[in-house]
């Protein structure tokens, strides 16, 4: 039996067809390759960047780094460095390398969904351009690492909370306080009487404010007139022919009279010294007078005695009583 | 029958196909007439109804997977989950199984039939090598219609999900590129092209044992159409669970 029986009848350019379908596949094969090559920046410049992390976790080889959300490098290598740290190499295709500066800032941050991101920021882009094998620090930024510190805080600021909105809370005392504060506010005395405890104590403050100022219309008055006595005293003690003056001219006269009291004192000296001397003479003159008072009382006995004699003699008086002097 | 020496041989047949297959020297006129005669029976008659079919099914998947992760808020996830669903894994398997359930079957049957009347020792008798003649063709037919129907509809899908996702603007291209540039790494890319040249030598292979394993008896060409199917499927799936376990374990 003859193999070629079985099949079915001849179809026009099989064989055509058949190149054409390989064809084909080829071209289609080659170009899936082309475009994974391509798409894998297989055929960019690129430059290659270090990043030294704590933890690696989460990156993956071709993961992204972005610069404002776009994407501007890859992933090529990831390994443990000498010092313990992970070594991640990103390729940065050149012309998107001007976004990195040297100055730029790198970040390795975890997220609650999806894997670890790896982000760039660039302060200023006029900074210098980062050199080629940079070495930089990715700093961490981890939202599942803050959480349970996060938690623990929000545990304690809900106690607080808890605790301010409790019945007996000092919040709610100062909110009672403050309503019976804004109630008087409303009343008739305001805020004094909100000030000074009660109404009485408020009507007393104003009372003393009236007096206050009542007093201070009179201490005006006084000082008035305190300026005017006082440009008075001014004029008559500084002014022309005022005191000041006439006192200079007494202290003026003064002199003279202490010059002419001093010639005086002199003269009185003199008369003085010829008091002296008339003193001596006195005292010699006193001597004298003993005597003298001797013959007086002796006259004066004999003129008692005559005087006796005549009243004896004398018929119209009978007292013999006889006054000495 | 014993199913480690059936393995085996099929095994064994495999690898002679494979080997007769990349010989220049196998391709004399009448096989290569038999090959192309096979590969427009096996690729060019289903290729507009398949593409057609697999798009229709590729924008519907594209769709839900872009809605979900949209109501999910996990858009930023969506063309790498659809690129890797469905270019990496089910639209090869869908092809190889398309190729398997049209080709396969007729294959199993044809060449059980073959066996049963002794076509194969009358070929021999003439002086023209079966294997060389009959058997290689087909596998190379089978092989390059699952390649084709593979790398268009990957193709298809991937201009679908980026229509989809970015409609007829340009400006999407760099984050596609970008976003498909992750997926196909080298070890997706390499496991791509092995997974589907495995399945495409299975699709022929496997029926083509299963159909010489049966003895020479017209009942039992129903039998080995069965055996051929089933074992077909088996190790489509056995191929693609262990293509995805090497990928993602």
């Amino acid at each position: 039996m003859e193999p070629d029986s079985h099949v079915s009848p001849a179809i026009r350019h099989v064989e055509l067809k058949a190149v054409l379908l390989l064809f084909l596949v080829a071209a289609l094969v080659t170009g899936f390759v082309l475009y994974v090559l391509y798409a894998r920046g297989a055929f960019e410049q690129t430059q290659k960047l270090i990043l030294i992390a704590d933890d690696s976790e989460g990156i993956a080889v071709g993961a992204n780094l972005t610069f404002s959300g776009f994407p501007v490098g890859r992933v090529q290598r990831i390994e443990l460095a000498r010092n313990g740290k992970a070594k991640i190499e990103v390729e940065v295709p050149v012309k998107d390398v001007h976004w990195l500066r040297s100055t730029s800032v790198f970040t390795l941050e975890r997220g609650l969904v999806g894997g670890a991101r790896l982000r760039a920021f660039t302060g200023n882009l006029d900074d210098p351009p980062l050199p080629p094998d940079a070495e930089r620090e990715a700093l961490r930024g981890d939202a599942t690492e803050q959480l349970p510190v996060l938690l623990a805080r929000m545990r304690q600021v809900l106690d607080h909370i808890e605790h301010i909105t409790a019945d007996d809370s000092d919040l709610n005392a100062s909110l009672a306080n403050l309503r019976t504060v804004t109630a008087r506010m409303s009343g008739r005395y305001g805020a004094l009487g909100t000030l000074l405890g009660s109404d009485e104590n408020a009507k007393k403050a104003i009372d003393a404010l009236d007096r206050s100022n009542a007093l201070l219309a009179s201490l005006g008055g006084v000082s008035a007139k305190l300026g005017r006595t006082l440009d008075k005293t001014d004029q008559r003690v500084f002014g022309a022919g005022g005191v000041m003056d006439q006192t200079q001219k007494a202290v003026v006269q003064l002199n003279a009279v202490l010059g002419d009291a001093r010639e005086s004192l002199k003269k009185a000296d003199a008369v003085l010294a010829a008091a002296q001397k008339v003193g001596a003479n006195t005292a010699s003159a006193t001597e004298d007078l003993a005597a003298l008072r001797a013959e007086v009382e002796a006259s004066v006995r004999k003129i008692g005695s005559l005087i006796d004699e005549i009243n004896r003699k004398w018929p119209f008086k009978r007292d013999t009583e006889i006054k000495l002097p | 029958m014993e199913p480690i020496a059936s393995r085996l041989r099929r095994a064994g047949f495999a690898a002679v196909a494979f080997a007769t297959a990349l010989s220049p020297s196998a391709y004399d006129p009448a096989a290569r007439r038999v090959a192309a005669r096979q590969i427009y029976f096996s690729a060019w008659q289903i290729l507009p109804g398949f593409t057609l079919v697999c798009a229709a099914l590729s924008w519907v998947l594209i769709r839900i997977v872009l809605r979900i992760s949209n109501d999910y808020g996990l858009s930023g996830y969506a063309l790498e989950f659809t690129v890797r669903v469905l270019v990496l894994e089910l639209i090869p398997l869908f092809a190889a199984l398309f190729v398997g359930l049209r080709s396969g079957s007729a294959i199993n049957t044809e060449v059980v039939l073959m066996h049963i009347r002794g076509d194969f020792d009358a070929l021999q008798r003439a002086g023209r090598d079966p294997l060389r003649h009959e058997l290689v063709p087909r596998v190379i037919g089978s092989a390059v219609a699952v390649t084709l129907l593979a790398f268009l509809n990957c193709a298809v899908a991937l201009l679908l999900t980026y229509y989809e996702m970015y409609g007829a603007s340009p400006w999407g291209l760099p984050q596609f590129l970008r976003i498909t540039g992750e997926v196909f790494a080298p070890v997706a890319m390499v496991g791509l092209g092995l997974k589907t040249l495995l399945f495409g030598v299975a699709v022929a292979v496997i029926p083509i044992t299963s159909a010489l394993a049966v003895p020479r008896l017209q009942r039992m060409a129903a039998v080995a159409v069965l055996r051929g199917m089933v074992s077909l499927v088996l190790a489509l799936v056995v191929i693609e669970g262990t293509f995805l376990a090497i990928t993602y374990i």
